[in-house]
């Protein structure tokens, strides 16, 4: 996104101050191509919302109702609203420490059992097939350094630094088809999910990887 | 648009009683509330029957987790969550592959112009709806989901972020994104 487009965004979300707004006007008065992108989003988002809005049949809503007579929780459902629903914790130190040794008591001993696991490739990785040539951009005006890490360079973000362009930091990277999970590394700490991404899924550790299907030519 | 900005004592009510697994008091609450969820689902899916069956799923998933609902969150923000779960799940059983357009910046990033009206080139209001009803089943399903929130249904990021779990300046770039490709797409059908 550039500045302008950047201006456009915000001037429709009502987020620019009186002072931006002025000098967005002027933008619009001395450049058409601002004054067209301004007008197409505006036409369309007032489209959108024209939309014709769809009424629920009256089967739909007997439908439920009849089926909200059998889906009473029973004793299983029961149990399941009561292990579910939010509790105040109530805790003292004594309580951290106890469950702080315990946790890395189980640790060790799970370091002990378990034998080290090789780490496996989770993307596609097809012989033969040619190279797709993938480009990745994140806005980060205040970063000093974006890496990205994910299946395709063995989560190392080291291995695959991003190029500062202007705001932007990009990086082309040739991927052979198949999906793939990544993650922005900003600064060399903090882990951001491609809001760019058109699909996301959960690490497992509560936070999202972003998705990438590369698919061939 | 149809989202209840603030619980009312009605609805806080029908709520507790729906809590107490009162199916009388959820039915009330089901037509308070299902026009919007079937206007998402339906969006989000792009096929009335099957919008239809997840508008079901929602109410009959909302009804069993009501035990767990804290009584200090919207009931319709908790509703279009658990909706737009269930269109996830769908979309990812049905339609695993389909992704419209390219995600990359840089290509949405120079939207072509919708050329400017003229009375030849003025079209009914109903081939323009089809058409970015079209459109918006197209679009990748994360832009989707935020397009149709902020655009269609008309809630504000602060909403989306607690639908949808994601901040905010996410939110805001994946509706950008799906506004460049919608209007790209009109423009070409324009053409």
């Amino acid at each position: 996104m550039n500045e302008q487009e950047l201006l456009v965004q915000r001037f429709v979300d009502n987020e620019l101050t009186d002072e931006e707004r002025l000098q967005f006007f002027t933008a619009l008065d001395e450049n058409p191509a601002l004054r067209r992108q301004l007008v197409n989003a505006q036409l369309l988002i007032a489209e959108a919302a024209k939309l014709p809005r769809l009424a629920p049949s009256a089967r739909l809503v007997e439908q439920v109702t009849s089926r909200l007579a059998q889906a009473k929780p029973g004793l299983l459902g029961g149990f399941w609203a009561w292990w579910t629903v939010p509790r105040t914790l109530q805790w003292s130190m004594t309580g951290v420490a106890v469950a702080a040794v315990a946790g890395l008591l189980f640790a060790w001993l799970v370091q002990l059992v378990i034998p080290r696991l090789q780490p496996v490739p989770l993307a596609r990785q097809v012989q033969g097939e040619p190279t797709v040539l993938v480009r990745l951009i994140l806005l980060q005006p205040e970063a000093q350094s974006v890496a990205v890490a994910g299946d395709f360079n063995g989560w190392n973000p080291s291995r695959t630094p991003l190029q500062r362009s202007g705001t932007l930091w990009t990086v082309t990277l040739p991927l052979k088809p198949g999906r793939y999970q990544y993650m922005f590394v900003v600064d060399g700490k903090q882990w951001v999910t491609d809001p760019l991404a058109s699909d996301e899924s959960f690490d497992g550790f509560g936070a999202k990887n972003a998705v990438l299907d590369v698919e061939s030519l | 648009m149809g989202f209840i900005r603030s619980s009312s004592p009605d609805e806080a009510e029908l709520v507790a009683r729906s809590r107490q697994q009162d199916a009388e008091a959820f039915g009330l609450l089901m037509q308070r509330h299902a026009a919007e969820i079937l206007n998402l689902a339906a969006r989000m899916v792009g096929d009335r029957a099957e919008a239809e069956d997840i508008v079901q799923e929602t109410f009959l998933s909302a009804f069993k987790a009501l035990p767990t609902f804290r009584s200090d969150a919207r009931f319709s923000t908790w509703l279009y969550r658990i909706a737009v779960n269930k269109c996830k799940d769908w979309l990812r059983a049905k339609r695993p592959v389909e992704i419209a357009g390219n995600s990359d910046g840089d290509d949405a990033s120079t939207p072509e112009g919708i050329e400017e009206q003229t009375p030849e080139r003025v079209l009914s209001q109903r081939q323009v709806a089809e058409q970015l009803e079209r459109a918006i089943q197209r679009l990748p399903p994360l832009y989707r989901e935020a397009f149709v929130l902020k655009h269609v249904e008309g809630l504000s990021y602060e909403e989306m972020e607690d639908i949808l779990g994601v901040n905010g300046d996410t939110l805001k770039m994946r509706v950008y994104k799906g506004r460049i490709l919608l209007c790209r797409e009109l423009a070409e059908w324009k053409d």
